[in-house]
């Protein structure tokens, strides 16, 4: 057979596929870059090449617009994985100093505290960032306050180093015939009521959020209350008082004894 | 299979070329049905049916509860000079801020939403709106209410163990009613109602 | 000529083990999400689940299938032992090694993140090296069709490729490339911060790579069936295929344009410009092209059976066709669900229809009906077909076969048709539950609880699918004579040098993805400040 040459005009396989697949391309293109752009409404086309450059994805600034501020400290705290920095021996020994003066209330030895939550083994992004809103006034509590006024940066990093690589203690009151509620394993979809598990232990603990296992059952529902109320609103976004707001006082009950009953 | 040789061959070749012809005629019947499905997209886009967003904005996720239009106290419904209204939400895990939006009927209304952490869905029930709320982009939504009611607005894309519990609402009402609570310039939702 | 019937066997096997399991778990997850279960089960445990479903039968059931049935075909139509069988069952192994490495965090709650990834999410890093041993085997699979055919080309300078065979390497071809978006994703951009190398991802650029793997993934899970459509099924019943050419032309269709249209999965997507959106929608509607000649030329070709068994008239030919012949049946209930789920599926690739089905239980429901319904119901056929050939003994013909067939059939329609129905209600997708007090949602209670019915057919039908092929292992040996493909009414000759290879077809292919996907890449890789911090899944900290 003598090889009939295919990268070639000639061959009328080789010009037919690449002028069917190049024209039905470019037809496409213009009309999906020129022509549907024009007859959008809303768009503000400056001209053909801002036709062409916002169909094709080139990002555009937002239009300017009358913003309304808030009228309260909101977080300023950016959550990821970085946010504490490299951890180091020195760190967490800084912050075990600095820990003596919170042990009374937030240690494993804390005597007779039953409203104060036990930060031993706590996420160090969940410490950290509750220092910065205690600093910051998105949190406020007349006690840590002024505790958190006086800490630097480095201290509360430190802090938050320390309690992130203390072992978990065990819960004050484990109760293992406490069964989980509805609450805490589903929820209550419907009124956009997750389950508790799913960002605060048992499913997944969401990175920030604090882990209520052995959690001290007044602390929880004094929180949940104060989400619920708005007299706590350092949770990014709404995103704990969206769910706060939705549940009743029962449920509150329910999963706050439950992860006081927690080991 | 043998190769057709002298007087059959004609044969052949005759039943060949009449094969030929008629799946060249199905091809064309083929690529007439799909010229017509491309021609009522094109229509569609021309007249403004739904269509896609005509142009990409981006966000940075890290950073939204600090600046920009998405602080929390700037979420919500917007009335703008021209009298459409803008609605800004935030999606995270797991909800959407505002957890009830409150939207005038009878109102061209934009939603501009955004996510803070994973990907979201924003589907409004017994509605044609339906979209992806992707982190760093934001996403404009045009739409128009013809009368009041409640939708329910799941999330409908998978975002963590949760996913399933992270359900927003959708409030229209009277225009009329609309605009007075609006008129003190606040940014408006039903999350206490 | 079958030499490699071990190998064979082994991916055959292989795969429909791994179907059964999977299809257990998605009767469970049907169930779980209905309203017959109890209102609490854990929505970890389903997400788990909807994980380990997603990922067995979307990357390793049917790339086993197409491996198993491709190392088939090399045998039998190229007439000579393959070559490179050592590396076949290293392609092997390296699947079944990458499915049970992925398998062990999914099945521990440690990458709960569905199949499709979802990023800024981020699992244990084993699931996705599990999913790149998948796919790195199925690319030793590619390579060696590749050598196979370019070995054969060189013995028969000239001759026309079998069309099984050209088939069979247009689906490797297709597959080789596809796969390449979803392996960037994971390789550049997930698993360095499953690693804890980087700790943001882009989550908008991380789906534009997926929706390249996403929607041709599906024409790589067809091949198998539309191979069997063209050259297994005329022979099946007594007939011959209408034309070898447009068969050839189909396939080089899919290799083309099956690939650079993915971005129709991202119509709602705020991170891509509209133009390419409405590019991909174009090329998404050609794409029906190739199966609308195949259902021509496949239609044409029962014709010609008909009519060689003595039908007359415009149908008279429909009654004469053998009607207790199991390929028939299965050919007949697969076009009937690709009729259903084509239709559907020119639903979704327009925009304006799109968005009101988008993401809800429709899509679902689309993709079961067209991939286990009208793709899977094939495999079985290609499994009854080619089984004595592989066992040396008979398989049971009768009943056990076409009631397998029947109950697939009328259980995928049972369970999708409701589904369907669901999603234009708005019932979401991917959620372990829904609460069917609420009003919203009560209407939808019904048509759930049909499915999970449909489901149960399903599981029946899956398991006497199993059961048949093991007694095929225990049955009398026979002689089955030697396997051959359907020959065509015209068989060709000579081919143009076009259509007997792939250079042209493999560069379209190329350029045309460096076109619809070259610059929306670009521009997302050039963006700064929309990176998001990765949220790792199921690690307590």
């Amino acid at each position: 057979m003598n090889a009939e040459r295919l990268f070639t005009w000639s061959n009328r396989w080789f010009s037919a596929s690449v002028a069917a697949t190049a024209g039905l391309a470019l037809v496409s293109a213009i009309v999906g870059f020129v022509i549907l752009p024009y007859a959008a409404p809303g768009t503000e086309l400056s001209g053909l090449w801002d036709a062409i450059c916002s169909a094709a994805g080139v990002p555009r600034a937002p239009a300017q617009s009358k913003m309304i501020t808030p009228t309260f400290k909101t977080s300023n705290v950016v959550v990821n994985a970085q946010m504490l920095g490299p951890t180091d021996s020195r760190s967490i020994g800084r912050g075990a100093t600095l820990a003596l003066q919170c042990a009374i209330c937030h240690g494993s030895n804390r005597q007779g505290q039953v409203d104060t939550p036990n930060l031993d083994g706590q996420p160090g992004a969940m410490v950290y960032k509750q220092l910065r809103d205690f600093q910051t006034g998105a949190r406020i509590n007349t006690i840590m306050g002024p505790f958190a006024a006086n800490l630097g940066e480095r201290d509360m990093l430190d802090l938050a180093a320390y309690y992130g690589s203390l072992p978990r203690q065990r819960g004050s009151r484990p109760d293992p015939t406490v069964a989980a509620p509805l609450i805490v394993t589903v929820g209550a979809p419907m009124r956009n009521i997750p389950p508790c598990a799913s960002c605060h232990g048992s499913s997944d603990i969401k990175l920030g959020s604090a882990s209520l296992d052995g959690h001290s059952a007044v602390y929880v529902k004094a929180q949940l209350e104060a989400f619920a109320t708005g007299a706590r609103r350092n949770d990014i976004s709404q995103q704990m008082r969206n769910i706060a707001r939705q549940m009743t006082p029962t449920e509150m009950d329910d999963a706050a004894r439950y992860f006081a009953s927690r080991p | 299979m043998t190769s057709p040789t002298g007087p059959e061959a004609s044969g052949h070749d005759q039943g060949k070329a009449i094969a030929v012809r008629t799946e060249q005629r199905w091809a064309i019947v083929s690529a007439s049905i799909i010229v017509l499905l491309v021609a009522m997209a094109i229509f569609a886009g021309i007249h403004r049916a739904t269509m896609p967003q005509t142009w990409v904005e981006v966000a940075d996720p890290q950073t939204l509860h600090i600046s920009g239009e998405f602080v929390e106290s700037n979420l919500g419904s917007a009335v703008e000079a021209n009298g459409s209204v803008t609605v800004r939400v935030l999606g995270q895990q797991f909800s959407f801020t505002p957890q009830c939006m409150l939207l005038p009927a009878e109102t061209p209304v934009t939603f501009r939403a955004t996510s803070a952490d994973a990907v979201h869905g924003f589907l409004i029930a017994r509605s044609n709106i339906n979209s992806m709320l992707v982190p760093g982009y934001i996403s404009v939504l045009p739409a128009r209410f013809d009368k009041p009611g409640d939708h329910v607005m799941p999330c409908h894309e998978f975002c963590g163990t949760g996913h399933e519990g992270m359900w927003a609402r959708i409030k229209v009402i009277e225009k009329a009613a609309f605009f007075k609570l609006a008129a003190d310039q606040r940014r408006l939702s039903c999350v206490d109602q | 000529m079958l030499t490699n019937k071990k190998l064979i066997l082994a991916h055959f096997w292989l795969a429909f083990a791994i179907f059964g399991v999977a299809l257990l778990l998605g009767e469970w997850q049907m169930f779980a999400r209905s309203p017959l279960n109890p209102w609490a089960s854990s929505a970890e445990l389903y997400y788990r689940s909807v994980t380990a479903h997603g990922t067995a039968l979307g990357y390793v059931f049917p790339t086993l299938v197409a491996m198993g049935f491709g190392y088939a075909i090399t045998e039998i139509a190229l007439k000579k032992p393959l070559i490179g069988d050592r590396w076949a069952w290293a392609g092997l192994a390296l699947v079944a090694i990458g499915a049970v490495t992925a398998m062990i965090p999914v099945s521990i709650g440690l990458a709960s993140v569905l199949y499709t990834f979802y990023p800024p999410m981020i699992g244990n890093p084993f699931y996705y090296i599990g999913i790149v041993l998948v796919v790195v085997g199925s690319w030793i699979w590619v390579a060696l069709m590749s050598i196979n055919l370019a070995a054969w080309k060189r013995e028969n300078p000239g001759k026309p490729i079998p069309l099984a065979m050209f088939a069979n390497v247009a689906g490797a071809y297709l597959w080789g490339w596809t796969a390449v978006g979803a392996a960037i994703e994971v390789i550049v951009l997930i698993l360095p911060v499953a690693l804890g190398f980087r700790t943001t991802i882009d989550a908008g650029l991380s789906r534009v790579f997926f929706s390249w793997t996403l929607h041709a993934i599906v024409y790589f899970w067809l091949m198998p069936t539309y191979i069997a459509y063209y050259t297994i099924f005329p022979r099946a019943i007594g007939g011959r295929l209408y034309s070898d050419e447009m068969g050839r032309i189909a396939f080089i269709l899919f290799v083309v344009v099956s690939m650079p249209i993915g971005v129709h999965h991202l119509f709602a997507d705020p991170q891509v410009g509209a133009g390419f959106k409405f590019i991909h929608s174009v090329f998404t509607a050609m794409v029906a092209l190739p199966t609308l000649l195949t259902i021509f030329t496949i239609c044409a070709s029962a014709e010609i059976a008909g009519r060689l068994r003595g039908g007359k008239g415009p149908f008279g030919w429909i009654a004469a066709l053998p009607w207790d012949n199991p390929m028939l049946l299965a050919v007949t209930f697969s076009f009937l669900m690709l009729g259903f789920g084509g239709a559907g599926g020119l639903i979704n690739m327009s925009y304006q229809l799109d968005s009101s089905i988008h993401n809800t239980q429709w899509i679902t429901g689309h993709f079961h009906l067209i991939f286990a319904g009208a793709i899977v119901i094939m495999y079985f056929a290609i499994a009854y077909d080619l089984w004595p050939h592989l066992t040396g003994r008979a398989l049971e013909t009768g009943r056990l076969m076409k009631a397998q067939l029947w109950l697939w059939f009328v259980g995928m329609i049972v369970t999708t048709f409701p589904w369907h129905y669901v999603g234009i209600l708005g019932m979401p997708r991917r959620m372990s539950s829904y609460d069917y007090t609420n009003p919203a949602i009560a209407p939808q209670a019904l048509s759930v609880s049909i499915s999970v019915v449909g489901g149960m057919l399903l599981v029946i039908s899956g398991a006497l699918f199993i059961a048949i092929l093991i007694r095929g292992h225990r049955a009398e040996q026979v002689d089955p004579g030697e396997y051959r493909f359907s020959l065509a009414v015209h068989e060709p000759v000579k081919l143009p040098t076009a259509l007997n290879g792939f250079a042209l077809w493999v560069t379209l292919m190329i350029g045309l993805t460096l076109v619809n996907y070259g610059f929306p890449v670009a521009q997302l890789l050039a963006l700064k400040g929309n990176a998001v911090p990765a949220i790792y899944m199921g690690t307590p900290r």
